[in-house]
């Protein structure tokens, strides 16, 4: 998948940009899945509905995982002098907010595990 | 740069001041200038907050003991709604964006914002619309169904009266100021910075109004959809949110709560910035972890908008969707956390020094950790069913939003004082104003967690004696009084320091920021040479920087053309790329603003042509103030002198314009968005959603004018593209072609709108396309004006190969109709056609 470079100023808010469509794809495509192939209540937790919101939970906290890793290898250690500041303090702050982003995705599929989609 | 000798200097700042100060006498309403207008968005937000503050007070009067009857249900009605709404639109958010104003142009080391009619436009259209909703309180029709509306209390049906209209059609006037302030502070705080001065060395504040502003943009049109919605259903009978019809009243709560929960960030991260801004100071050590606090202000800026159904866990949404929701709300706390361990840590390292403001940051601290803690109580879903409507969750709002808001607030009002009237607070005063408002504030409060455990709802105006909520009750009216005494004290402080305070010596609290670098009282024009920046704390390691710009040392130290000249500046590196020149005073702004009002009170008396007329009138003389930009004789005409390095921003295609064009359709687009949210949430979750069983609209017309659209973006772009190149070949006929092409598409979608068989007032279906249709059609009339526009303006010379600026900026719209109409296309059309619905 195409990304920025690690140093480009995008970066500080498209993991958060990523977790928000994650985030209104998980909500609307509950919604359509239980308006239009609801689950039985009886089968609790265990249904497509939440296969698959778990299984996309790990694939974007995966990909926001490497992604955070990619910045944070970019990153040119603090003390490097011929490197511009501006340049540590956007791949070091992204690295960050992809992690926390991935964080956040991940624990907004986990009710998937608990309970059931539609009841 | 130079040192020039004293006489010159003063000559040299003298023609600065005549350049950039306001009109005398009652021209100062035509001021545009961030100072003047930031003061007054303060100071009109300083009144209607004592306004709210007196509506509390009647309510804590009537609340004080049980089964009182000082006010009857009615009127009490109309006193909580107004409380709320006066507070949180016409108070918390105006006075933050006025402070914001006020200080991010001196924060960045410039002279002015970037759209300074805009913001001129913004203050006005505030006023008015407060007035306008404060007077409905007045002739007692004021809004009574709650301050967020809910329908379908606010319908016609149960609020047949004009309250409800005065609220939507007010707030939707006041929020054109908030939109407008939103754009402007973030292209002011990418593009105007001090040379220099990258985004790793810009002050924290503005980091928190970036956000701020950027949250805006996306957080207020949701509200703005569905009050025009609201209205359209209640003046017009359009089926939006009654049932029968394929409505759902739940689509308002939805509309509502995402403008509504994000706003609660929107107020608490400016007030955040005062107090990551103040501690340093008063700590007299840098703030530590200010990578951490930037992390944190972007993590809450988006996360705050996955919380909004937290208000509604008892409309019952399945229990899966309210888990997102629960652990979102959680999840928000923890940035919240990053900042608030920052500010320990920097006051952990620092030495604190306890001046007035700084009693106001500890009181913020206090305050508001305990709002949050209620608050992680109240995401947690069976916790809230509980206390759902209670008391506690008033007591949580206020913890929230007056620690987290008007504390800071008031921390920064005594610390940016001496910078407004050059002279010292009262500290004595001060702190009395300080405890009486705090001691009140927790009386007040504090106990009403208590009230609302044991079963008080919100919003009754009067409770049967006996039910355990009697002293509670006294005891929160009792510290209201006294917090409203602290408040008095506070006013005659700041009134009386104007006269007695002790004159403020230069930079009077040793803070680090640029603000302090310029004279007290301020000037017109801030800085009488724009300095360039390598720290991020240019007064503790620099302080001679004060000399140094007033003596004329730095960047566009000389008027150039009786031009008021900024720099523009790179997005990151904060380098300057361009000499932005900006418009002078003006009444365009006041004219506008006084027209929109028109328009307003048109619709509220149901004067129909006279709204239509006067917001054609209010299209004409915004298109009146867009002619005087660029090379206009009246802005920057070409000139032998014009500088080349940098050059003049009306020269170059990516100027500050094309900038706030892209933001303002960030904008829109969530207004699209909110109404294609709208769309699918009717389809799939209203209860009798309904759709005719053949197409209302004409298919193949619509797809030919989609077609005739599509030509038209091809030449405009094509233009564009030849311009940026340097070119004009056939400039004027391809810009004719494309607002041709436009103009034709435009009356096939008139046609197809004539010919279509809407039912907008049976059903909801039918509605919603409506309001599609309509807002495709606005768009694409909009671009035909700006194209016939950009044509004549070739024609006179204030476009062309050397003056690419205009088109560039209107190439963004046509793309965005372009994109809206294809993707209502397959959305509202195509889509329901495959599904079958």
């Amino acid at each position: 998948m195409m990304k920025p470079s690690p140093f480009h100023p995008l970066n500080l808010v498209l993991g958060l940009i990523i977790w928000a469509l994650w985030f209104v794809l998980l909500y609307g495509g509950l919604s359509v899945g239980c308006a239009f192939a609801p689950p039985g209540a009886e089968a609790g937790a265990w249904t497509w509905i939440n296969a698959v919101s778990l299984a996309l939970a790990l694939f974007v906290s995966g990909y926001l995982l490497v992604c955070a890793y990619g910045c944070w290898k970019a990153s040119p250690p603090s003390h490097a002098v011929e490197v511009e500041p501006i340049k540590t303090f956007t791949s070091k702050t992204s690295a960050a907010v992809y992690l926390v982003s991935a964080l956040a995705s991940l624990a907004l599929g986990l009710p998937g595990i608990l309970l059931p989609p539609c009841v | 740069m130079s040192n020039l000798p004293d006489q010159a200097n003063c000559e040299r700042e003298e023609r600065l001041e005549h350049v950039w100060a306001n009109l005398p006498g009652w021209g100062a309403l035509a001021a545009v200038n961030h100072t003047s207008v930031g003061l007054r968005f303060m100071a009109t937000g300083m009144v209607f907050f004592l306004i709210g503050g007196v509506l509390a007070m009647l309510i804590r009067t009537q609340l004080a003991l049980p089964e009182q009857e000082i006010i009857g249900a009615s009127v009490y009605n109309q006193i909580f709604t107004m409380h709320g709404t006066v507070m949180m639109f016409l108070f918390a958010i105006p006075v933050l964006e006025g402070a914001a104003m006020y200080l991010v142009p001196k924060m960045l080391g410039t002279r002015d914002l970037v759209f300074p009619r805009l913001s001129a436009l913004g203050y006005y259209c505030y006023l008015f619309g407060g007035v306008i909703i404060l007077s409905s309180l007045v002739f007692e029709i004021a809004p009574d169904a709650g301050w967020f509306m809910y329908t379908p209390l606010s319908s016609h049906t149960y609020s047949p009266g004009p309250g409800s209209d005065f609220w939507l059609l007010g707030i939707t006037f006041v929020e054109i100021s908030a939109i407008s302030a939103g754009v402007e502070l973030v292209v002011s705080i990418l593009r105007t910075r001090a040379n220099g001065m990258s985004l790793n060395k810009m002050p924290i504040f503005c980091w928190y109004i970036l956000a701020m502003a950027l949250m805006i943009v996306f957080g207020f049109p949701p509200l703005i959809l569905g009050s025009v919605l609201l209205e359209l259903e209640r003046a017009a009978g359009f089926v939006f949110f009654e049932t029968v019809g394929g409505g759902d009243p739940l689509l308002w709560q939805h509309l509502f709560w995402l403008f509504g929960h994000p706003e609660v960030y929107i107020i608490f991260l400016p007030a955040a910035g005062i107090v990551s801004t103040l501690i340093p100071v008063f700590a007299r050590h840098p703030l530590v972890g200010y990578r951490w606090i930037v992390l944190g202000i972007i993590t809450m800026g988006f996360i705050s908008f996955g919380l909004w159904v937290h208000h509604m866990f008892t409309v019952g949404i399945p229990q899966m969707a309210q888990a997102f929701f629960s652990v979102a709300s959680m999840l928000v706390a923890i940035p919240t956390a990053i900042q608030i361990f920052a500010w320990l840590a920097t006051l952990w390292q620092g030495k604190v020094v306890y001046h007035l403001p700084m009693l106001w940051i500890i009181g913020f601290l206090v305050v508001f950790v305990c709002g949050g803690l209620t608050g992680v109580m109240l995401a947690l879903v069976p916790f809230n069913w509980q206390v759902h409507d209670t008391h506690f969750v008033v007591a949580h709002m206020h913890y929230v939003l007056v620690g987290g808001m008007l504390f800071p607030l008031i921390a920064g009002f005594y610390y940016w004082l001496p910078h407004v009237s050059g002279r010292m607070p009262s500290d004595k005063m001060g702190r009395w104003g300080f405890w009486l408002f705090f001691g009140g504030f927790n009386v007040t409060f504090l106990l009403m967690h208590l009230t609302g455990l044991l079963g008080m709802p919100r919003r009754i105006y009067t409770y049967e004696a006996g039910l355990g909520w009697d002293w509670l009750n006294l005891v929160s009216s009792i510290g209201g009084f006294i917090m409203a005494i602290g408040v008095a004290v506070i006013i005659v402080d700041i009134v009386l320091h104007f006269r007695f305070g002790r004159r403020a010596e230069q930079n009077p609290w040793c803070a680090d920021t640029l603000e302090w670098a310029i004279p007290m009282p301020v000037n017109a024009y801030n800085f009488s040479s724009l300095p360039n920046i390598t720290t991020r704390h240019p007064m503790w390691e620099n302080p001679e920087l004060i000399e140094s710009i007033a003596a004329g040392e730095h960047g566009l130290a000389e008027v150039q053309n009786v031009r008021r000249d900024i720099y523009g500046s790179d997005a990151v590196t904060g380098k300057v790329r361009e000499v932005v020149h900006l418009p002078t005073n003006s009444w365009l702004p006041l004219l506008t603003a006084v027209v929109l009002a028109v328009v307003c009170i048109s619709l509220l008396i149901k004067a129909y042509p006279v709204a239509l007329a006067a917001a054609l009138l209010a299209l004409v003389l915004v298109l009146r103030w867009g002619w005087d930009n660029c090379a206009h004789p009246r802005a920057a005409p070409v000139r032998e002198d014009d500088p080349v390095d940098p050059p003049l921003h009306s020269r170059t295609c990516d100027g500050p314009g094309l900038w706030g064009m892209v933001v303002s359709l960030m904008a829109n687009g969530t207004l699209y968005v909110s109404l294609l949210f709208g769309w699918f949430y009717l389809w799939t979750a209203a209860p009798q959603w309904s759709s005719p069983e053949q197409g209302r609209v004409a298919l193949i017309p619509m797809a030919m004018s989609g077609v005739l659209l599509s030509l038209a973006v091809m030449i405009y772009r094509n233009a564009v593209a030849g311009l940026r190149k340097g070119q004009a070949d056939g400039l004027t006929l391809k810009l004719w072609a494309a607002a041709a092409l436009g103009l034709v598409h435009w009356c096939v979608l008139i046609w197809i709108l004539q010919t279509s068989e809407l039912q907008p007032t049976e059903l909801a279906h039918d509605a919603v396309l409506m309001v599609a249709l309509y807002y495709l059609l606005l768009h694409s009339g909009l671009a035909v004006i700006f194209t016939i526009l950009q044509a004549l303006r070739v024609k006179l010379g204030y476009v062309g190969p050397e003056l690419p600026y205009e088109p560039v900026v209107i190439q963004p719209f046509w793309v965005y109709t372009f994109g809206v109409f294809w993707l209502s296309f397959a959305a509202f059309l195509l889509l329901p056609m495959a599904w079958g619905a």
